[in-house]
């Protein structure tokens, strides 16, 4: 359950940040690929997380 | 474009026949159930969000807006990262009250039918936009690939063979909550098939168009620079806005919440698509910006082309242009035949069942199945109408967002329902409704009209003006809306339906259902009542269903078992005709009974749904939670017999030292009233009720067939406020210390015949001193033969009297033979011809013939007067059991290191149950007065004083009936303790 406090967290924050990340992204500094790579490594922690979540209430 | 009309037809046609093949090969098993029921499937089938809006839609804005585009992929996977504490707590109410769609599930909440109509007529107006967006798509493709004049009827051509597909394979079964394999099997596929095409044509983007991910880079660094510069990117408020959107549509949009919650296999596979659908969108999002940059690299004429079909211009390849053909398709009839289902049955349930109740149709299921059809094909026609009046008119991102702001409508709803148990109904519905208006005037009243967004900006937002009209309409409308709800909630009352139905929504509520009797007593009065609104034959199979899936008997008549059932059959009938009618069924004709006690909590039902729920609890309800489990296994394992009842004398607890006593398995009688409990506990416990006292010591029952005894003891738990009322009893098995304490009494009777015995003695033996001493005398005053005869015969009578009441002094004293007596040679002829001499002397038995045949000069070391003493019982036994004309046989001889000695009668023999029994002390079987049950007892001891052995066969071996004492005494003079056993199969 304590899990699920921290998905809410990274919800919330990612929902209140995400204007600065786009910001980012029109940079044409920035690779184009580079929201992509940020997305997967939130797939990735929410899969992690899941897995915990399996632990947590094993 | 050169595709010739035929072509296109032929690959479209082909594509959907390709669908029905897949639907065919998962409902005849050719494709095994473990690949269909994967949850890949399942994940794959959600991927129906990603409709024509991500194949087409989503080049549109991210032309416009570029990564703005996102904004319709991330908010979706927002929604499902929350998947824990948002998507499985709806999950979870939509499968225990069957609630198939959102108009059911604010129904349900709000307790009004009416609601439900309002949420149908809303998802109605907000999906028709989103339809015409998949339709327009078809038809501007066509019209594209073939030049067609006439896209709009070849378009509904294609809406036709879907709308046939959704009927087939998603209108088979009645209830809308029924899984459909081949359905979700299909959709899988259909989503495979847009996730290929998009990654082909992403691959073609960077793999043929560019030179690989580092030309992409430096074009974008170099020429493309200047194709990205009139790109306007969102603000941030309106890209949360976006975000929040789409957010919304993951569960509030007909077809994702269908996917979602009425299809759904288990709460872990929705767990699992928490991360899965995200990296499906990932990989569905990524090819959009290549085709993008692609077609800006290329050239391709957008304001020709449109935008969103920027694809179709990568290459002149007609193999390519058909993978965007049906990469489009696969979207389109995914998502159309998902919203007809969806919003097939919620018009059924919300519009035409409440205008139209089902009473008293002759077929029901039927009927329904061919009223959800009719209304899927409605569904589709109308969408197709929208897109030919209305869409022809607009971009595919305006339609799109029409459709998304309104069922946004519902999230302050949906929120409510979920954190918020002090919303009520005239909130939500006042909330909704200027929300909806607001919408109406700003988005769906322009596409019907030329007339531009009508929204008053209220003071405090004027800083929208100018802002895109979209962006004001979602701000301002979920801003009435949001603010109506919580001023309305909080200024009126909330009824006691709704609050309850607010307990049961709530994420954190622990659901209190109260204990109240229904009218009806068990399984088979249920399809009677319910009968007369359904229908013998609908209302038996339906009660039959709902038993089967609770395990229940038709006969069970226990009140917690028949509320089960009703809110089982309520849940049911709400899969079939929604939650407004379902209720409305079971409120009429299952009612409960009213009067009589207050109504209290249903603790068992409380506990059991705390139980499911455990692993969501957290903190201090998680540490308090533990500690009840530790107390309710205290009592659960106590080693007494402990059961609680409520105070309307229903069975609350019935812990496991009970259930081993009575036999009776808690969870078949928990919810029973006192009185309905099998015999004799109905009757045990009423006594214990009525009693003033609080214990009730040794109560004599036959358990099992043998007679036990039980100390109860209870103790009233009185109620108020907070705490609960009630009564506990303990049940204590005493069986063993009555058993103990007969026994007692026993040994105190035989200690009294032992001094009683002692008292005889010396009364008799005086007497029978001077009766010797005549007879002595006697003796010496005669030479008459027989008065000589006489006389030595009154001394043998006058000492063995002596000797018996020595004897029954011993017996009374442990029945041990009398110390320093010394054992000598004794002839086994001669003590039983002197027994059966003195056995000669009664009058009784007379016409009983005797056989002595112990062989002469058999002799073992004993007490001649004791063995005399149990040979005269023995033979006095088989006398009195033998009928007139009878034969009793004495018969002796070795066997080893024994010497085997029987009786044997012919008379009628010993039962059963008596001879475990026959040589305790008073065991007989003479009628009364006869027999003193002293006798095998004191044959026993002395037997035992002899180191032998006794039993008894009745009938012996070979006879029909009568009964053979066997005696085994050891030969040898060291008595009691022979080299071996005596074997009595000899």
């Amino acid at each position: 359950m304590y899990v699920y406090r921290i998905m809410l967290f990274l919800v919330f924050g990612g929902y209140l940040l995400s204007p600065l990340l786009m910001s980012g992204w029109a940079s044409p500094e920035i690779a184009w690929y580079r929201p992509f790579v940020v997305w997967g490594v939130l797939i990735a922690l929410t899969l992690w997380l899941e897995q915990k979540r399996k632990l947590d209430e094993r | 474009m050169n595709a010739s009309l035929g072509a296109v037809l032929a690959l479209g046609s082909g594509y959907l026949l390709l669908l029905f093949l897949c639907a065919l090969a998962v409902e005849r098993g050719w494709i095994p159930t473990r690949i269909a029921r994967h949850p890949v499937v399942y994940t794959l089938a959600l991927g129906t969000y990603a409709s024509a809006w991500a194949i087409y839609g989503s080049l549109e804005l991210a032309s416009r807006a570029g990564y703005g585009y996102l904004a319709y992929y991330l908010g979706v996977a927002g929604a499902f990262l929350l998947a824990p504490v948002l998507l499985v707590p709806i999950q979870r109410m939509t499968r225990t009250y069957q609630l198939a769609s959102l108009a059911d599930l604010f129904a349900f909440r709000f307790r009004s039918r009416w609601v439900g109509t309002l949420i149908t007529l809303v998802s109605l107006l907000a999906v028709l936009p989103l339809l015409a967006l998949q339709v327009q798509t078809l038809g501007d493709t066509i019209h594209l690939l073939t030049g067609s004049a006439s896209p709009a009827l070849l378009a509904l051509a294609f809406c036709a063979l879907i709308a046939l597909f959704a009927i087939l394979f998603g209108a088979r079964h009645t209830r809308l909550h029924a899984r459909h394999d081949t359905l979700l099997a299909a959709i899988a596929l259909e989503s495979l098939v847009k996730l290929v095409a998009m990654l082909a044509l992403g691959g073609f983007a960077l793999f043929v168009v560019f030179n690989g991910p580092g030309d992409l880079q430096a074009w974008l660094d170099g020429p493309g620079r200047l194709a990205q510069a009139h790109v306007n990117h969102l603000d941030p408020a309106q890209w949360r806005t976006l975000l929040l959107l789409f957010f919304a549509a993951a569960f509030l949009m007909p077809h994702m919440f269908h996917i979602t919650f009425a299809e759904t296999l288990s709460r872990r596979t929705l767990l699992q698509a928490a991360w899965a659908l995200p990296l499906f969108l990932l990989l569905m999002a990524l090819p959009v910006p290549l085709i993008l940059w692609a077609a800006q690299r290329l050239g391709v004429d957008a304001a020709g082309l449109g935008s969103a079909y920027l694809a179709y211009g990568l290459s002149e390849s007609l193999w390519l242009q058909g993978v965007v053909f049906i990469a489009g398709l696969a979207a389109t009839s995914g998502t159309m035949i998902i919203i007809s289902l969806a919003l097939s049955g919620m018009i059924l349930n919300h519009l035409v069942l409440v205008a139209h109740p089902p009473v008293d149709q002759p077929d029901l299921y039927h009927w329904l199945r061919w009223l959800r059809r009719a209304l899927i094909g409605a569904v589709i026609f109308a969408g197709w109408l929208f897109y030919r009046l209305v869409g022809v008119n607009h971009d595919l991102t305006t339609l799109g967002l029409a459709a998304f702001i309104g069922m946004a409508q519902c999230l302050p709803g949906m929120l409510a329902l979920l954190y918020w148990p002090g919303a009520n109904r005239k909130g939500m519905v006042s909330g909704l409704t200027a929300g909806v208006l607001v919408w109406l005037a700003g988005s769906w009243v322009p596409l019907l009209t030329d007339f531009p967004a009508q929204v008053l900006l209220p003071p405090g937002l004027e800083a929208l003006a100018g802002q895109p009209d979209w962006y004001v309409v979602t701000i301002v409308s979920l801003a009435a809306n949001i603010l109506t709800f919580i001023l309305v909630s909080l200024l009126t009352p909330t009824s006691d339906g709704e609050r309850a139905a607010a307990e049961a929504c709530s994420v954190d509520a622990v659901i209190r259902p109260k204990r109240l009797p229904l009218v009806a007593g068990n399984g088979e009065e249920f399809k009677y009542h319910l009968a007369r609104a359904l229908g013998e034959e609908v209302a038996g199979r339906e009660v039959d269903r709902a038993l089967t899936d609770l395990g229940l008997s038709p006969l069970d008549g226990r009140p917690y078992a028949l509320r089960r059932l009703r809110d089982r059959i309520q849940a049911n009938l709400s899969g079939l005709m929604g939650p407004s009618v379902a209720q409305d069924i079971v409120d009429r004709h299952l009612p409960y009974r009213r009067g009589g006690l207050e109504p209290t909590d249903d603790i068992h039902f409380v506990e059991s749904r705390l139980e499911a729920y455990r692993t969501r609890l957290t903190g201090l309800a998680r540490e308090l939670d533990g500690l009840r489990r530790y107390h309710r296994r205290i009592l659960t394992r106590l080693p007494v017999g402990l059961c609680a009842f409520g105070v309307d004398d229903e069975l609350l607890m019935w812990n496991d030292a009970l259930a081993e006593l009575t036999g009776i398995d808690g969870a078949s009688v928990v919810g029973s009233r006192r009185d309905s409990l099998p015999p004799p506990w109905n009757d045990l416990l009423g006594r214990m009720f009525l009693e003033h006292h609080d214990h009730l010591y040794k109560q004599p029952v036959v358990l099992d067939g043998r007679p036990r005894y039980l100390s109860l003891h209870k103790a009233e738990l009185t109620a108020d406020e907070d705490i609960r009322g009630g009564t506990v009893v303990l049940v204590e098995d005493h069986s063993e210390m009555k058993w103990l304490e007969d026994e007692l009494v026993h040994a105190a009777r035989l200690a009294s015949i032992g001094q009683l015995a002692a008292g005889v003695a010396h009364e008799i033996g005086n007497p029978v001193t001077g009766i010797s001493s005549l007879a002595q005398n006697l003796r010496y005053d005669t030479d008459d033969p027989e008065v000589l005869e006489t006389a030595t015969q009154i001394q043998q009578l006058t000492d063995r009297i002596s000797r018996i009441v020595e004897s029954l002094v011993g017996f009374a004293h442990g029945g041990r033979h009398v110390a320093g007596q010394a054992f000598a040679s004794v002839s086994l002829a001669e003590v039983t011809d002197e027994a059966l001499h003195l056995i000669h002397l009664a009058r009784s038995g007379e016409d009983i013939h005797y056989r002595n045949r112990c062989p002469e000069g058999l002799e073992i070391e004993g007490d001649a007067q004791r063995l005399l003493q149990v040979m005269v019982n023995l033979l006095g036994n088989a006398r009195d059991a033998s009928v007139p004309g009878g034969e009793v046989v004495v018969d002796a001889g070795r066997q080893g290191a024994w010497l085997h000695v029987t009786v044997t009668d012919q008379g009628h023999g010993i039962a059963e149950h008596v001879r475990d029994h026959l040589f305790e002390p008073f065991t007989t079987t003479k009628p009364p007065g006869e027999g003193t049950g002293l006798g095998l007892p004191l044959v026993y001891s002395i037997i035992a004083e002899h180191g032998g052995q006794i039993d008894i066969d009745s009938p012996p071996p070979g006879q029909a009936q009568g009964t053979r004492i066997n005696l085994w005494l050891p030969l040898n003079t060291e008595h009691g303790d022979p080299t071996d056993e005596p074997d009595p199969d000899r």
